[in-house]
């Protein structure tokens, strides 16, 4: 159901997508503005990771391990930037990166807040404004070059730079794309006194915000508005307390391609700008007074109501920052407790755990049952790579109606699903064998063929993803020949592994590890079986040179991929307990053994 | 210095079972490998039957060679066997 939902949504946002841009060029240049936003918050992260375990960490450690120097960082770096919301969507990447834990995110996001409000200052009181857009070409050429650098560190702040780059670019199209709502917008119609007037101001003012991605640009608007007398001092007033809450949008943006930190920090942001501007609302009246007594300290005029702005927009940020301060930690749990994490895409470890470490056997028992699991994921991957069904082969179905049945290629990405499923487990048992140092040299012994069982997993995916490539292209394949030789090594792995699972499941009455012996000698005789059905093909003209060269390469990977499969047993099973696995293990053939039965064969077969 | 009774009979306890230990571990494998050679010999007689009645030539020959196997592993359980009691004699 819920792939099947996955199936339609997708599309069905692309068409909307697409109609969008058809009929409407503004919207496409906002969309496009989205893109690069998130584009630029993927490629920030990346250049933030490349620091990880290093200069970085030591840095932000030192300037946030408390929370005035978190806040101080905020406001720091939001004055440098001049943009509040870069600052969070930064946050967000740090704590993406895990350099940072949430705490410290918030106290930067206080911080920023407070830092914002220098903007202010500046557009009121010189009319600047650093325009961030103008930066982001350079950036994303000195960003691109350092990309290509060796050095890892190069190419981090490459990164940084092509994100910032692209965040810049992303929140100039935006504005561009925004620019009819924005001459759309005439403030004068709106003027309404009392609280009425400052509930609607403040709703304006989120909506520009949110409309404009900057509440630099509302403010611009706002002051010049006031300048103008256009709106009152104090629609103006609630026109800022919105823009504050509007900011919020850029981070909660941001956060969509985060992780749940991220979107726990955007969460933070939206409740501490949210309580900031209900308090600035409900004490409205006594922060004017404020304003006025501060104006007249610092020899503001008393109708410069542009600066007088500013001294508000500054004002209330501080009183939000201490009222929020001492409910930090409140805050951070409850976030926890209503953003909770997704469920991790990459597998854990089920059965290893530190406490079993210490008691040999039962480590040795874990490992067993951990590897175990790898090996039921790993074979499930091996068949989907051979566009079969595993519960198909395990059965009692004559494999040969098994395969007919699946004749066409099915597309299945095996790096995915060994990188979030695989990897991982198997990392986590060769970690785990690393830090069991058992004295006693049974358990070492055994634990070390569990390590082998694991690394033959490792080798025996990797073959199914090369022979893949082809195999994709040949099953289904005009010329019936090529198609009848990949389906018989998509036969010959298939019946390996369900004459492994049964030898697998079979009591402890039997003779399981002897039982391999049989499969050895016929992954050998089926060798050359092959190979001189290959020559014949070749001899006969019934395949084409390439095809030749893709059987024999692909024949060996199969062979590969049945070696480790027995060898995947063979350790799994060696690693078992009691006198009867030792007995078994010394009367097991060796290779000349089996090469010897193979020549026997051979010699019975002639004279037949 | 003198023994009680009771730490004198551990120590001669500890003596022989030292002195034993070879003896035993060769008991142990010799144990094994009987039980896995018991149980190859089942086998064995298990494949044949299925040889017997197995219709498909395909099939037929790969259980034969199953039963190569069996057979070769078995010598080379009774050669192993012999050679371990020959040890034990001596």
């Amino acid at each position: 159901m819920k792939n099947t939902l996955r199936k339609i949504v997708l599309p069905t946002i692309l068409l909307v997508l697409a109609y969008g841009f058809w009929i409407s060029s503004d919207f496409k240049e906002i969309a496009a503005g989205v893109a690069i936003f998130l584009f630029g918050m993927l490629a920030l992260e990346e250049g933030f990771k490349a620091f990880t375990g290093g200069i970085l960490e030591k840095i932000l450690k030192r300037t946030t391990n408390k929370l005035w120097k978190s806040v101080s960082f905020g406001i720091l770096s939001t004055t440098i930037m001049q943009s509040s919301s870069l600052v969070s969507v930064i946050t967000i990447s740090f704590l993406g990166a895990g350099l940072i834990g949430l705490a410290q995110g918030v106290g930067i996001i206080f911080g920023a807040n407070i830092g914002t409000t220098t903007g202010a200052w500046l557009v009121a009181g010189f009319g600047l404004k650093v325009k961030i857009s103008a930066y982001a070409m350079p950036m994303l050429v000195f960003g691109v070059i350092m990309i290509f650098q060796k050095s890892r560190h190069i190419k981090g702040i490459g990164y940084i730079l092509t994100g910032l780059g692209f965040l810049f670019l992303g929140i100039h199209h935006m504005k561009e794309g925004f620019e009819t709502f924005k001459s759309a917008i005439d403030l004068a119609e709106y003027a309404v006194a009392g609280y009425p007037g400052l509930f609607l101001f403040t709703l304006i003012g989120i909506f520009a915000t949110v409309v404009m991605q900057s509440s630099h640009a509302t403010l611009v608007l706002i002051i010049t508005a006031l300048a103008a007398q256009q709106i009152s001092y104090e629609n103006a007033l609630a026109l800022a307390i919105g823009a504050n809450v509007g900011t919020t949008i850029t981070a909660i943006l941001g956060a969509l391609s985060s992780n749940e930190l991220g979107k726990r920090l955007a969460g933070a942001h939206l409740i501490f700008n949210v309580t900031t501007g209900l308090i600035a609302i409900v004490f409205i009246h006594q922060l004017l007074v404020a304003v006025d007594l501060i104006s007249a300290y610092v020899g503001i005029g008393e109708t410069d109501y542009t600066l007088k702005l500013a001294v508000f927009h500054t004002l209330f940020n501080l009183i939000g920052v201490i009222v929020m301060i001492p409910f930090t930690n409140h805050l951070v749990r409850f976030l926890e407790r209503v953003i909770k994490s997704e469920p991790d895409r990459y597998a854990h470890p089920k059965y290893l755990n530190e406490g079993s470490l210490e008691f040999g056997d039962t480590a040795l028992e874990a490992l067993r049952m951990e590897t175990a699991r790898v090996y039921a994921k790993a074979t499930d991957v091996i068949a989907k790579g051979l566009s079969l069904d595993k519960e198909k082969i395990l059965s009692d179905a004559k494999l040969k109606h098994v395969i007919r049945e699946h004749h066409k290629a099915v597309e299945y990405d095996i790096d995915d699903v060994y990188e979030h499923e695989i990897k991982a487990l198997c990392s986590a048992i060769l970690d785990y064998t690393n830090q069991l140092s058992s004295s006693e040299p049974g358990i070492a012994r055994k634990v070390s063929r569990i390590r082998l069982a694991n690394q033959s997993i490792l080798i025996a995916l990797k073959d199914v993803k090369h022979l893949q490539k082809n195999m994709l292209n040949y099953i289904d394949s005009e010329n019936a020949d090529i198609s009848y030789e990949y389906n018989r090594l998509r036969q010959r792995i298939a019946k390996v592994m369900r004459r492994l699972e049964r030898i697998r499941l079979k009591d402890e009455g039997s003779t399981s590890i002897l039982s391999l012996d049989a499969l050895k000698l016929t992954l050998e005789k089926n060798m050359d079986l092959l190979h001189e059905r290959m020559n014949e093909l070749i001899r006969d003209g019934k395949v084409s040179a390439e095809m030749a060269i893709s059987l024999m390469n692909d024949s060996n990977y199969t062979y590969s991929i049945i070696h480790n499969l027995i060898q995947i047993n063979h350790n799994y099973l060696k690693s078992e307990e009691g006198s009867e696995t030792e007995a078994e293990h010394m009367i097991a053939l060796n290779r000349e053994e089996i090469g010897t039965v193979l020549a026997d064969d051979r010699v019975i077969a002639e004279k037949r | 210095m003198k023994f009680d009774n009771a730490l004198k009979k551990k120590l001669l306890k500890k003596l022989k079972s030292y002195m034993n230990a070879e003896a035993e571990q060769l008991q142990q494998e010799d144990d094994g490998l009987s039980k896995v050679l018991k149980k190859l010999k089942k086998k064995e007689k298990h494949l044949k039957a299925l040889i017997a009645a197995e219709r498909d030539k395909d099939e037929r020959e790969m259980l034969e060679q199953e039963l190569n196997v069996v057979h070769s592993q078995r010598k080379k359980g009774i050669t192993l066997l012999s050679s371990l009691r020959k040890k034990g004699d001596k």
